[in-house]
Parts: C-alpha cells; sequence; structure tokens
C-alpha cells in the first residue's frame, strides 16, 4: 500500500489519516483563534495602550492572577508568598467556583428522583398513563418565564436558583429516561419474569441497570442547560457565583477578568462530561453504543 | 405400544379434532401440559374495526411433546406463543398451562427468542444464574450464609450446563456481545433450563443462525429435549427444522377474513419421523414425503417455498 501522503488526500474521503495528523489538526484551530485574538489585541492597544476591551497578554495575566491568587476579602488576607494552592483558596474565583458548584450539585442530586420518575413511567403502564401527558405538557414550560415565581416562593436565595435548575431539566431527564427504558426490548422484560423475577426487579435489575449507561449520557447532555439555568438564576439575583461575577464585571467592563472566567467554566463544564464519560466506560463495560 | 406413524395427506387439512393429536410415547395416557380452548385473537385496526390472527384454536398438547409449530410469516405463531407465555391474552377462549389458566408470564414457562435473548449488562454465568438465584431468595434472603451455599452450587451447575451447550471456560466471564449469535442462543437455552420449566418455549430461536450452527444447535436441542423431556413448542417457518425436531407438528395458516369461522390450524398431527432415530430422519422416505407435502400445504401461497427441492443429503436446513 502507498503510503506517502498527498496533498489532494486532505478533500479525499477513501483516506486514512496518520495519527500525527489528526492529533495535529485537532490543535490547529485553537491556534487560529489565539492568533486572531492577539492580531485583533495588539492592534487596538496600538491604537490606545489603555484599551479594556480586547486585554492584552499582559493585561490577562494580571487579571487571572487577581481573580485567582489574590484574596477576595480584605478582611481575609493571604501571604504574598503562600503556596499557590493556599492563595488560591482564598480567592475570588476559588469562592465562586465553589458556591456556583455546590448550587450545581445540589440540582444534580435533586434530578435522580427525575431519573426514577421516568423509569417507573416506562415500565409501569398505568403510572406512565397517569404521568406522560402532564410532564410533556410541562416540558413545554418555558423553565424562565417561571423564575419571578420561584422568587417569590423561595425568595432570591439559594433555593430559587436551584429550583430554576431543576424545574428546568427535570422534564428533559423525565422523558429521555422514559424513551430510553421504553426502548429495552419486549423480550428482555417477558425473559425476567420467566426468570422468577418480581417487578421490582424487572424495574431495577434488569431495566434500570441494562439502561444506565444510556442515561448517563442523557446526563452529560443535559449538563449545559443545567449550567445555563445556573448562571441566568446568577445573573439576576446572586451574592456570589461566576455568573454573578461576570455579570458584575461587566458593568466595569472587567474582560481581563470576564475572558478567564468564561473559558474556566467551559473547562468545568467539560471536565464534569469527561468524568462521566470516563465513569461510564468504567461501570459499564458491557455497554456497547452503536 | 407406539403409535403407527401417520401419513399426512390432504385430508388433513382441515382442522385436525383436538384429540388428533397423541401423545409420542403413548405407554400411558400422558399429562396434557397446554391447552388452549376456541382460541382467538383479534387486534383493533383502527378504522376498519378489527383484524383477527387466530380463530377456533383448539389444541392439546401432552407432557413431553416436542411440538414443531409451522407457517408462514405473519400467520400468527409468536401471537400463539405469546398466548402460551402470558404475554398477550386471547379475545376470546381460554389458554391453560400446567394445569392452571394463564394469567401473567412467570416461571411456569421457559422462553428463547430470536433476538436479545441475554441480558447484555451480565456475562455468561451471570446471565445463566440469574433465574435460579430469583426463585431461590428475595433481595434481603440473599444476605444469609446459605444463600452464598446455595450460590456456590448453582455455579457448578451453571458450569456443567454451560459446558453441556458447548461453552468453554473462557467464554463464561464473558458478557454477550462477545459472542457469536449460535453461542448466544446456546447460553439462552441453558439460561432457560437451568429453570427446570415444565414447558419451554422458542421462537425462531435458530433462524438467524448460519446452516452449520443451526444444525449443530438442532441436533443439541434434540439430545437435551430427549434427556429430561420437558415440553417443547418450537415455532419456525423452515419445514426441515420442523421435520428433524418434532414429535408433534402443528401448521398454521393465515386467518382470511373470507371464512371467519374457519381455525388457523391446518395440521396437527404426530410425525412419522419422530419414530427414526434422529441422526437417520432427514434421511428416511417419511421424511421426504413429509417434506414434500408440507412444502405444499403449509407455504401453499409463498412460491418461494415450493421451489425450494426437499432436502436429500445432511439436514441443513
Ligand atoms: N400487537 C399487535 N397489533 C396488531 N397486529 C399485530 C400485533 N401483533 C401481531 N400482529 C399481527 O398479527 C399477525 C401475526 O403476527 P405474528 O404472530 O408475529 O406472526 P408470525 O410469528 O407467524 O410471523 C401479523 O399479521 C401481525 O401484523
Ligand atoms: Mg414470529
Amino acid at each position: 500500500m502507498n503510503t506517502a501522503f498527498h496533498p489532494a488526500d486532505l478533500a479525499g474521503i477513501q483516506v486514512r489519516p496518520s495519527r500525527l495528523w489528526t492529533q495535529s489538526l485537532g490543535w490547529i484551530l485553537f491556534a487560529v483563534g489565539i492568533a486572531l485574538y492577539a492580531q485583533f489585541s495588539i492592534a487596538r492597544h496600538k491604537e490606545n495602550p489603555e484599551d479594556r476591551v480586547v486585554p492584552s497578554a499582559q493585561q490577562l495575566i494580571q487579571g487571572i492572577k487577581s481573580a485567582a491568587l489574590e484574596s477576595a476579602e480584605e478582611d481575609d488576607p493571604v501571604d504574598a508568598n503562600a503556596p499557590l494552592i493556599e492563595r488560591f483558596s482564598h480567592s475570588m474565583l476559588w469562592k465562586d467556583t465553589l458556591s456556583s458548584s455546590k448550587r450545581f450539585l445540589i440540582a444534580l442530586v435533586l434530578l435522580i428522583p427525575a431519573i426514577l420518575l421516568g423509569l417507573h413511567m416506562a415500565v409501569f403502564p398505568y403510572f406512565g398513563a397517569l404521568c406522560l401527558r402532564f410532564v410533556t405538557f410541562f416540558d413545554k414550560i418555558v423553565a424562565l418565564s417561571l423564575l419571578p415565581i420561584l422568587f417569590i416562593v423561595f425568595g432570591i436565595e439559594e433555593w430559587s436558583k436551584i429550583a430554576l435548575m431543576v424545574i428546568g431539566v427535570a422534564p428533559t431527564l423525565i422523558l429521555d429516561t422514559f424513551n430510553i427504558a421504553k426502548g429495552v426490548p419486549r423480550e428482555q422484560i417477558v425473559k425476567a419474569f420467566t426468570l422468577k423475577s418480581s417487578d421490582i426487579d424487572v424495574t431495577y435489575r434488569i431495566v434500570l441497570k441494562q439502561v444506565l449507561p444510556q442515561i448517563i449520557n442523557s446526563v452529560r447532555l443535559n449538563l449545559k442547560p443545567l449550567a445555563l439555568f445556573l448562571f441566568a438564576g446568577e445573573m439576576i439575583a446572586a451574592t456570589d457565583g461566576l455568573a454573578y461575577r461576570i455579570a458584575l464585571m461587566r458593568r466595569h467592563m472587567g474582560m481581563d477578568i470576564i475572558l478567564p472566567y468564561v473559558l474556566w467554566v467551559a473547562l468545568l463544564l467539560f471536565l464534569a462530561d469527561a468524568i462521566l464519560r470516563f465513569t461510564n466506560r468504567r461501570l459499564h463495560p458491557w455497554y456497547q453504543p452503536l | 405400544m407406539v403409535s403407527a406413524p401417520v401419513t399426512l395427506s390432504p385430508a388433513h387439512l382441515a382442522p385436525a379434532p383436538a384429540a388428533a393429536i397423541a401423545p409420542a410415547r403413548a405407554t400411558e395416557a400422558a399429562r396434557v401440559e397446554i391447552s388452549l380452548r376456541k382460541v382467538g385473537v383479534a387486534y383493533s385496526a383502527g378504522k376498519e374495526g378489527t383484524k383477527t390472527v387466530l380463530a377456533n384454536i383448539d389444541l392439546e398438547i401432552p407432557a413431553g411433546e416436542f411440538v414443531v409449530l409451522l407457517g408462514e410469516t405473519g400467520c400468527g405463531k409468536s401471537t400463539l406463543l405469546r398466548l402460551m407465555l402470558g404475554q398477550e391474552f386471547p379475545t376470546s377462549g381460554e389458554v391453560i398451562v400446567d394445569g392452571k389458566p394463564v394469567k401473567r408470564i412467570d416461571s411456569r414457562t421457559g422462553y428463547v427468542p430470536q433476538k436479545y435473548s441475554l441480558f447484555p449488562d451480565r456475562t455468561v454465568l451471570e446471565n445463566v444464574m440469574y433465574g435460579p438465584e430469583n426463585a431461590r431468595a428475595g433481595l434481603l434472603g440473599r444476605l444469609t450464609p446459605s444463600f452464598w451455599r446455595f450460590r456456590r452450587e448453582l455455579r457448578e451447575e451453571a458450569i456443567q450446563s454451560l459446558t453441556r451447550m458447548g461453552l468453554r471456560p473462557q467464554d463464561m466471564k464473558k458478557y454477550p456481545y462477545q459472542l457469536s449469535g449460535g453461542m448466544q442462543q446456546r447460553v439462552a437455552i441453558a439460561q432457560a433450563l437451568l429453570m427446570k420449566p415444565p414447558v419451554l418455549l422458542l421462537d425462531e430461536a435458530f433462524s438467524a443462525l448460519d446452516p452449520s450452527t443451526r444444525s449443530s444447535l438442532q441436533e443439541l436441542l434434540h439430545s437435551i429435549w430427549a434427556e429430561s423431556r420437558p415440553t417443547v413448542v418450537f415455532v419456525t417457518h423452515n419445514t426441515t427444522e420442523a421435520l428433524l425436531l418434532g414429535t408433534t407438528l402443528i401448521v398454521l395458516g393465515r386467518h382470511r377474513d373470507e371464512e371467519p369461522e374457519k381455525s388457523n390450524v391446518l395440521v396437527a398431527q404426530q410425525l412419522p419421523t419422530a419414530q427414526l432415530p434422529f441422526a437417520q430422519r432427514c434421511n428416511s422416505a417419511e421424511f421426504r414425503e413429509q417434506h414434500e407435502f408440507l412444502e405444499r400445504v403449509a407455504f401453499a401461497s409463498s412460491s418461494r417455498y415450493r421451489t425450494q427441492p426437499p432436502a436429500q443429503e445432511g439436514c441443513h436446513a
């Protein structure tokens, strides 16, 4: 086989790029993005050295330093020579991350009943008939339009934001779980009953166990909407949190803080997704996605 | 006393009376295992009202029989099996298995479908042990030491049974997706058999397999049946397979709305080939005779089968 590379191959379908090619191609657009940004930033700084809209590398580094390594509160000073970890643990970025993550995780835990609800709807026909239409309708409510109601019911403290996340994502997750569990071949359930399974066995040990990898994938897809609702809540009413900071910095044109925050949030979501994907693969070696 | 071989003739095209099927080993009157009385099944078909699939089915299947259920695609074989299983209920008439009316799916019947026969999230061994574990103890009962002793013995029994089915030790820790289709069906049969159900229902269990895998599984199924004699209902649309395995043959035809009262049962008959040793069956004169007749009866409307010559050498279905 001729393995020599021809430029024409780049546009072909019947080609097999080497590992080196695929790895390096994956980074090219990142490099292009950074280069374009740098170009733009340098041009703006030539006109106005004080420009804050497209911060320069120095400004960004300064911003990251003040967000991630300097104490967030004046009454909680941290020694400038302390180890990085300790300085980070006193920083604004850390505190914002912590309070946002807390809301995020509580919402995730509160979504577990939604998964179980969808599972039971799929397995028990009467229960499914009872709930399906209502959930399908509920799913069409634009969760953000409920925000004023949530503020009135839960106050503007923590629970209104968490409730927004849960209410926003739960119907999707219920319906998704319902459909996934409905997709279990009838043969499996029949077989389970001939093997002396109880209803509980069939629900949890046959259906749930079998669809868990797909449900985890569904949760992965819903991380983004969850973050979206979290940010909506935090931007409107909060005194800390990642989105609160971003909204606050907008008033000061603090792009040197906003940009690192945006990338940090993306990184966190990317990691959460990667952890779930990895756990899924380790826990369910038998799962063969189509 | 062995009842005389029955040769099929066009006379049998008339719905056979329920008593037409006699037990194969007719030394004493065998207990009736499955009986269907005036069973009919109709599905609602939107504006046209209902669509009848099965009508007036009367069958008495004695214990220990190997019943092959033959018929062209769509004639209602699987529907009939689902009735015996308790997955569906007749629109009219009643279905009795093991002396009791069928009300729900339970462990009276073992079941081997064509696809999705194994739990994908369990290893081969876990799949096979799943049923007996359930039968022994509920979730709390699993915490006792006696359950763990039982489990160790069960494991040995499962390994033995899988070995009998032709699995190698290294296959037993594999997940179903790592096995070939033939291996999966071997495991599925072992899984059903370990529950020792009085009735074993197989729905086109070998239809997706290649001919050589298929014939080795046919031989295996026959010898297992001959050892412990469960009542088997084996659905197939393959004439050769039916004649090779069965002691009793039931041929279903498609229901026609022009004759609403006519039973789908075209033939219900003991098979003369069942008297022969397994290895000689497919080269026998009885086999060829039956085969030729069945190709005309069972698949009269489907030319695909009519052109297929009867198997002469070997039993490749
Ligand atoms: N749940 C159902 N609703 C409507 N029609 C059905 C249903 N199940 C089966 N049928 C119809 O019943 C007929 C027999 O089906 P089936 O028993 O699967 O046939 P076979 O197994 O002999 O190929 C088919 O025409 C099929 O369309
Ligand atoms: Mg069928």
